[in-house]
């Protein structure tokens, strides 16, 4: 049975041309860059760190272009953490995607909801948007068979 | 069930992640004959059709694809 | 020993027994009864193909006896027939007939219509295979899950496995699925040694065993569910290979369903497998291939009589007693209480023959039936490197006997067959549907070719005498794994829904979100807002931040207004429109200091403004940045006269119409919380709309509550939000609008700027309002209590509809919006609504002059 914890975690978003995107330095801070899209980069990170990679993506970005827009749009995420030695599996219960393998990512269809997938050492970080939160550890807990921890 | 749609960030994907946008029209027209065309009929052709697909539930973003209306198969984006 | 109960009784079970195995070796001889007639029906396939062992297991319905193992401590019930299957007093149907001709359905109720709703009870409870779980009992829901394959093999027989083992030993991703266990169907012997042979070389090159899982249809893709023990999973398979076998034809003649007649592989399967005699003396009808019936049954004691010829009929009451036969000598009859056919076989193709262009190779039986076990291994073999296989045309298809059942499930039989014909339905898809043969249980399996040669014997071009359409599910699955593969219902939630449940909401569905109707007092609640203060969450709006030098571009092409002319710090009302001209949403639209701009839509509009947005950007290469922000920001409406001391109370911001004009907006800090203060006039009383971060959403709303006191500040939901709103005459996107509503009918021409020379739906919108108004939205006044929904009509001509509508409390009358239509070019200023007066007049019916929301 893979364990299920909530996870507080932060998302930068950077918008700005495919061109600047493509030639931006990813923050540091053990920030996660997710390419959303080619006019859009996330970066995942913990809270602590979240305003030193909001000012580093922000003064990057800067360089290379005028109008490119730079917000901590964390308070739209919910984040959940699925560890264990079957939580890759577990996935298959709720999504067709492959499960990424740790370092990678995957964005689509969890539980019927648009979700971004990340791959980790010991299991899978899930994002939803914020108000699906609730629907995302239903399905979990009831199609996957985690079982919830809470701290 | 499995229609796959090339998504040019996120790759093929089921067409259940997607909002289908319909034919691909041109967003002006250059008279109002052209534009009563544009608006209200649709090739709705038996073959290869070029239309718009949101990738809802991934990027969140639009692209174009190619696909054979009746076999229902994606020849590939434009 | 361990055993199972059926109907009551004990029923002993040995090693490696199925239910219908146990069952038949202690005595029961009747499964089911018929589904009209009510006919005994026993053992007769034993390979799952047909419906006659269907029973109950452990109160789950349509269970295959056949191919269900026994366990120990299962309840069996046989539900068919009524008291019960045993004694069945509804039997008397069977020598009704020539009062149930076919399409009795449709000729004996079709008058009086009164007659239908009891005889559907009737009938209701006389047919059918199991009961329903009672009223009110929870539905089950399986879980679904997704697979991924390269190839996915569908049987688990010698062909299968050799193609699995290949393509396996391939670095091919390899399923392979099988009803039981590999192998088990195949007759005990040297095809099994092989079978497990191949098993162990597939699985040692990587193949994965999906046992006791069923595939139940191939869709596009090719995507195939399989229902088995743990649920549904939803295979996408790069190809399938099909080796699903052959089955054995089903004979029709008089008697052709009688407890005692067997498909041969049936009967041997009984001896061979079980070690049981499926009777003490069997006529074994020999059609010359020598599949060894005969031998197997003498193994076991049966007293075998072998006979060539066609079968004349076959005699008994309550189950076989003797069999009339055409031989090469002559006419014969012979006592007996077995009649084994050998008659030829038919690929299993229902899964073929749904696949139409997917990717799909057949293998085996299913290609070849009855080929040799080294053909099926060099057919799995090839199928597996993904080469073709050659099928061979299968058997002619036995004829039709001068009566007996066609479609057993359905008790459908040659003379309706005929009668149909005769009746002008002259093509198997038409025929299929008047007397429902091949819709039974079985999905066709025994009868569907018998109805394709019926109708090509009957000189039906090949089109209408083709075998009819296959479709999914191939085997019966539960309700509950088809639940399981369901889109279940998705609600948002805002970050205030624990708060709602807990203050005692009725939360309601509204669009894609959960939303409070009310907490309790709706009058009480548009009593706060009117008189004091009210608060409500409109986290639900759609936000979307639109940034970048061509932001006002992509904004006067989406929006009707002139964007242009909102000053910075200052909101107008916006639509958009389709391409049409209709319109398709409308909300607020702030233009920030700093040159971006906020939008606000509706709740349920904000997917459809992204994607329109994006569209455009995409379309034109605008330098535009869209952000959505409907997940990220919360938002909590503070109205009524007491709105701003409210505010003022958390706030030191300057709160006053200079700082927030109306209608503008303003960044200001509300009980410790960042928010854009956006002044609206939604329910006509001074509010706020607070924009904030959603993680502060719980800290406002508590702040509110608390500090709201002083003025007993109330919640509000839906429902007193809909009489607020209509005491102001603003109407409801999608309650008050029909789809074809462009901004004139609504009354909304004033928020269109047509000086602008292009946005999207203009060109439409032109066309339209040069043509008279022929139907429009108007204000209503009552003289009693309206009702939403009725109709509006001049004498007695139905010219139009309420489409909300109150009695307002404030106001002390009733009032309403709805359409009417032009009466002779005019708007008719009173209409009759029911028994009421219904007054044409001007809105807002509450503060006409905005004074209160202009405070």
């Amino acid at each position: 049975m893979p364990e299920l914890r909530r996870t507080d975690l932060r998302v930068v978003t950077c918008l700005a041309s495919a061109d600047a995107l493509d030639r931006l330095v990813a923050p540091g801070h053990g920030a996660r860059a997710l390419r959303l899209a080619p006019d859009e980069s996330a970066f995942v990170t913990a809270p602590e760190t979240a305003p030193e990679v909001r000012r580093e993506v922000a003064d990057r970005v800067a360089a290379l272009e005028d109008d490119a827009v730079v917000r901590d749009v964390g308070d739209g995420w919910a984040a959940w953490r699925l560890t264990g030695a079957d939580a890759r599996d577990a996935l298959a219960w709720v999504s067709a995607l492959p499960p990424p393998p740790p370092g990678a990512w995957i964005q689509g269809d969890v539980a019927r909801v648009g979700a971004k997938v990340l791959g980790e050492d010991d299991g899978l970080t899930i994002l939803v948007p914020a108000y699906w939160d609730d629907h995302l550890r239903t399905r979990l807990i009831a199609d996957a068979g985690a079982i919830e921890v809470t701290p | 069930m499995s229609l796959l749609v090339p998504c040019p960030t996120c790759g093929e994907r089921s067409y259940t992640e997607f909002t289908f946008g319909g034919e691909l029209r041109p967003p002006d027209a250059p008279d109002p004959e052209a534009e009563f065309e544009r608006v209200y009929l649709r090739g709705n052709v038996a073959g290869v059709q070029t239309e718009r697909w949101f990738h809802a539930l991934g990027c969140r973003r639009w692209t174009t694809v190619r696909r054979d209306t009746v076999a229902n198969r994606i020849e590939g984006g434009v | 020993m361990s055993s199972f109960d059926l109907d009551g009784r004990r029923i002993p079970i040995e090693p490696g027994d199925t239910l219908a195995a146990a069952a038949f070796r202690s005595g029961v001889r009747t499964f089911t009864r018929s589904i009209k007639s009510h006919r005994r029906r026993g053992l007769y396939c034993l390979t799952g193909d047909c419906a006659n062992c269907l029973v109950t297991v452990d109160g789950v319905p349509g269970e295959r006896a056949c191919v269900t193992p026994a366990h120990d401590g299962m309840r069996i019930r046989r539900e068919t027939g009524w008291p019960s299957v045993e004694r069945d007093v509804l039997s008397v149907t069977d020598h009704l007939h020539w009062a149930m001709p076919v399409g009795f359905y449709y000729k004996v109720f079709a008058r009086p219509r009164w007659l239908w709703p009891l005889a559907e009870r009737v009938i209701r409870r006389a047919t059918g295979t199991g009961r329903l779980p009672v009223r009110g009992a929870p539905a089950g829901r399986a879980r679904a899950r997704s697979a991924r394959c390269d190839v996915l093999v569908i049987g688990g027989g010698v062909a299968g496995l050799a193609a699995a083992a290949t393509a396996a030993a391939a670095r091919s991703r390899v399923i392979v699925v099988d009803e039981g266990e590999p192998g088990h169907a195949l007759p005990p012997g040297g095809a099994r040694t092989i079978a497990a042979s191949l098993e162990a070389e597939a699985r040692a090159a990587g193949a994965e065993m999906l046992t006791h899982h069923t595939a139940i249809g191939i869709y596009e893709g090719a995507s195939v569910p399989l229902v088995g023990p743990d649920g549904l999973v939803e295979v996408e398979a790069g190809r399938v290979i099909v080796a699903t076998g052959a089955l054995e034809a089903h004979g029709v003649f008089p008697g052709n369903d009688l407890p005692g007649v067997w498909l041969s592989r049936g009967a041997v399967r009984l001896a061979t497998e079980h070690g049981i005699a499926p009777c003490a003396r069997a006529i074994v009808l020999d059609d010359g291939t020598g599949d060894g019936a005969a031998e197997a049954l003498r193994g076991v004691g049966v007293d075998v009589i072998e006979v060539r010829g066609t079968i004349v009929s076959a005699n008994g009451g309550r189950r076989l007693t003797g069999v009339t036969v055409d031989t090469p000598e002559g006419r014969r009859s012979f006592a007996c209480d077995g009649l084994v056919l050998s008659l030829g076989l038919s690929p299993r193709d229902t899964l073929v023959r749904m696949a139409a262009d997917d990717p799909v190779t057949v293998a085996g039986d299913a290609a070849t039936p009855g080929c040799s076990i080294e053909d099926a291994v060099e057919d799995g073999r090839r199928a597996g490197r993904g080469e073709p296989v050659v099928a061979r045309e299968p058997d002619p298809w036995p004829g039709l006997g001068s009566g007996g059942f066609v479609c057993p499930c359905e008790d459908v039989g040659v003379d309706e067959l005929e009668a149909a014909w005769r009746e002008g339905w002259t093509n198997s898809e038409i025929v299929k549907r008047y007397t429902t043969a091949t819709m039974g249980p079985c999905q066709g399996a025994l009868c569907s070719r018998h109805l394709a040669a019926f109708a090509a014997a009957k000189g039906a071009p090949s089109a209408a005498g083709g075998r009819t359409t296959a479709r999914p599910p191939v085997r019966a699955p539960r309700l509950a794994d088809l639940v399981g593969g369901v889109h279940e219902v998705i609600d948002r939630r805002t970050a205030l829904h624990g708060r709602h449940v807990a203050a005692g909401a009725r939360m309601d569905r509204s669009g894609v979100w959960l939303r409070p109707g009310t907490y309790g007092d709706v009058a009480a609640e548009i009593r706060a807002v009117r008189e004091r203060v009210g608060i409500m969450d409109v986290s639900t709006l759609g936000r979307f931040e639109v940034r970048g030098p061509d932001a006002r571009a992509l904004l006067d092409e989406v929006l009707t207004l002139d964007v242009g002319r909102v000053a910075p710090g200052r909101t107008r009302y916006l639509l958009a429109l389709d391409e049409a001209g209709y319109v398709m949403d409308d909300g607020l639209l702030a233009a920030l200091e700093d040159g971006g701009y906020l939008l606000t839509t509706t709740s349920g509009g904000a997917d459809r403004m992204e994607t329109w947005l994006r569209d455009r950007v995409d379309r034109r290469g605008y330098r535009a940045h869209v952000l959505p922000r409907t997940g990220e920001l919360g938002a909590i409406n503070v109205a009524g006269p007491h709105a701003r001391e409210l505010l003022g109370a958390l706030s030191d911001d300057d709160l006053s119409r200079d700082a927030i004009p109306y209608p503008g907006h303003a960044t200001i800090t509300v009980a410790g919380v960042p928010c854009r203060a956006v002044s609206v006039g939604f329910v006509g009383e001074l509010s706020f709309e607070l924009h904030h971060p959603r993680s502060r959403s719980g800290d406002l709303w508590d702040a509110l509550l608390e500090a709201g006191r002083a003025w007993d500040v109330l919640p509000h939901g839906l429902d007193a939000l809909d009489v607020l709103r209509l005491e102001k005459g603003h109407i409801f996107l999608g309650q008050d609008t029909l789809p074809d509503d462009h901004p004139g009918k609504l009354g909304l021409g004033w928020a269109v700027a047509m000086d602008k020379p292009a946005f999207v739906g203009r060109a439409s919108l032109e066309r339209m309002v040069a043509l008279p108004l022929e139907r429009r939205l108007v204000g209503l006044r009552f003289d009693g209590s309206p009702q939403r929904g009725a109709p509006l009509a001049v004498d007695g001509r139905i010219v139009g509809r309420v489409t909300s509508c109150t009695v307002s409390a404030a106001l002390e009358e009733g009032i309403g919006l709805g359409w009417i239509r032009a009466v002779d070019g005019a708007f008719p200023p009173v209409l009759a609504s029911g028994d009421l007066r219904a007054t044409v007049g001007p809105t807002p019916f509450y503060d006409p002059e905005g004074v209160r929301l202009r405070a």
